[in-house]
């Protein structure tokens, strides 16, 4: 579904990104892991056409066949598919609950089954049609992400890319977020992962990999990395 | 109510409905690319000419109207093409400036090709009348000032809140990253923004020439300073607070004028900015606006 080789990407004047590579196979859920400044959200930033690679191949199995990413603009590959829900959440302060879910679905023509895929997420998050008319900014921490993982479905993704949705929340928020990715994952979906929280995407993922400082380090199964005693380490804060 | 009293409340509204069409742009822009555009008065100016060039053409009014909102909608798309939209991401002065350069090129090149001689501007003669309200009388042309403004912001509110690219356009201004990873096309809504915003301009320009009488290529300096102001005053980026500063801009002004003493009229100036900065003192996020959230 997504295969990425030897991305070089330069942020100002520093090198972010030292020539990475990793897969991504359909209906997998891949985490990527790593510490502050690894260059987590550069590589996802890079995968949606937000941020430029210097040299590289991003080939993904889209809409419209097998393209390469990097040249794309950013909402051609939202089309093909690839979508992203950011770190830190991203919503729409100002816009309302539905008017936020209503851009997640901005590029789709399906005027007629779009109103049934917001009553899916509705049944996925019913907070969301409580408040469909609160400003995005009046929600809790929890509640803004559901919202943000609401809105990315809307845009159909093939695969989505999470980055972070962990950040900031409450333990029992984060139990909640993990179970909805284990829902899409049933159902589905191919997902991509992001993690600081280390124990719980290894737990959930069928491939993994550990960024250290614009390189993957480490890659394999979830099982495999979770065994792995430089990642209990370093990651999962065990004692070796 | 006195005709006096009564004639200056008209006088302000009228007013205050130009400054408040050209501040919803000045707001629209600055919302969606952080840009302080100084050249947005000079839009007014543009739409003040144009508009005499089609009387001279004999083209009819209702058509005026139409062909100077497609004009100042037409100048501020391709400047934001073609000046603004290779700057973005440098630093913010570097726009600030290039909107002054903007409107210095604007104001020149009206200089040169139109020289600086002011303009009669007049509308129709049945504008020039007045009518009678009971016991007071208003001028048609300050009357038709005020519903036209009132007509175009309905439409502006409909257009931005009712349609799914006016959400998108405030989706952009909310967030631009999360915009385009939502699949927006954000050069397009801000290409909106800046064609809607200049368009309003360009037709306050058409009202100005008909209320003033005059006009000369410089004209738009001063509508484009009190939009800022009226911007400033109801909290910059929301388009509700860029229109009641806009009002309040105008009223204030008209009334301070008309019913104080002569004597103090030449201070008209030194009033607004004395009135800018109380309020800037008591509420420095604007009258309107509840909180403003800064965007890393
Ligand atoms: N806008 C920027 N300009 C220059 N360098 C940047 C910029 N944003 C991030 N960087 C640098 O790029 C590196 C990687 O940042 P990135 O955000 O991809 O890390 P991350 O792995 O997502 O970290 P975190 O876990 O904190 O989210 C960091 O060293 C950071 O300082
Ligand atoms: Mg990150």
């Amino acid at each position: 579904m997504l295969e990425v080789r030897d991305l070089h990407v330069t942020r100002g004047a520093t090198e972010v990104l030292k020539g990475i590579s990793l897969e991504v196979l359909e209906g997998e859920t891949a985490a990527l892991i790593g510490a502050n400044g690894a260059g987590k959200s550069t590589t996802l930033l890079t995968l949606s056409g937000l941020l430029r690679a210097k040299s590289g191949t991003v080939r993904f199995e889209g809409a419209s066949g097998s393209i390469d990413l990097t040249k794309l603009a950013a909402e051609r590959i939202v089309g093909e598919g690839l979508v992203q829900c950011p770190e830190g959440r991203q919503i729409f302060h100002s816009l309302s609950v539905e008017e936020n879910l209503s851009m997640g679905g901005y590029l789709r023509r399906d005027r007629a089954s779009l109103g049934s895929s917001i009553e899916e997420v509705h049944a996925l998050f019913p907070i969301l049609k409580e408040r469909a008319k609160a400003a995005g900014g009046t929600l809790s921490g929890g509640e803004q992400m559901m919202l943000a993982i609401g809105r990315a479905l809307l845009a159909r993704p093939r695969l989505l890319l999470l980055d972070e949705p962990s950040l900031g929340l409450a333990p029992q928020m984060i139990e909640r977020i993990f179970d909805v990715i284990e829902t899409l994952k049933k159902r589905g979906t191919t997902i991509l992962l992001v993690e600081q929280n280390a124990a719980m995407a290894l737990d959930i993922a069928d491939r993994a990999y550990v960024l250290e400082n614009g390189r993957i380090t480490l890659s394999g199964s979830g099982r495999e990395l979770a065994d792995n005693d430089r990642v209990r380490q370093a990651y999962l804060g065990i004692a070796s | 109510m006195s005709q006096y009293v009564f004639q200056q409340l008209i006088n302000g509204l009228s007013l205050g409905s130009l400054y408040a069409l050209v501040a919803i742009g000045f707001s629209m822009i600055y919302g969606i690319v952080r840009l302080i555009n100084f050249a947005h008065g000079d839009l007014v100016m543009i739409g003040a000419f144009s508009t005499l060039g089609f009387v001279a053409m004999g083209v009819p009014w209702p058509l005026i109207l139409v062909f100077v909102l497609m004009i100042g909608a037409l100048a501020g798309m391709t400047i934001e093409a073609t000046i603004f939209r290779p700057m973005r991401g440098a630093q913010q002065v570097t726009g600030f400036i290039a909107t002054l350069a903007v409107s210095i090129v604007i104001q020149n090149v009206g200089l040169m090709t139109l020289s600086g001689q002011p303009r009669n501007f007049s509308f129709p003669a049945f504008m020039r009348q007045r009518v009678q309200l009971g016991s007071v009388s208003a001028s048609v042309t300050d009357l038709s000032i005020i519903g036209l403004t009132l007509l175009l912001i309905a439409l502006l509110l409909v257009v931005v809140y009712r349609t799914r690219l006016g959400t998108a356009m405030r989706a952009t201004a909310d967030n631009l990253m999360a915009a385009r990873l939502m699949g927006i096309a954000v050069n397009r809504t801000i290409l909106f923004a800046f064609a809607i915003g200049s368009g309003l301009a360009a037709v306050a320009g058409l009202m100005w020439g008909g209320k003033f009488g005059q006009i000369d290529p410089l004209l738009g300096f001063a509508p484009g300073l009190k939009a800022f102001i009226a911007c400033v005053i109801g909290g910059v980026g929301s388009i509700g607070g860029a229109m009641l500063g806009g009002y309040l801009l105008g009223l204030a002004e008209v009334l301070f004028v008309g019913l104080l003493p002569p004597a103090f009229s030449g201070y008209r100036d030194v009033f607004v900015f004395t009135m800018l900065i109380i309020i800037l003192l008591l509420k420095p996020s604007g009258l309107f606006v509840r909180h403003v959230e800064e965007r890393a």
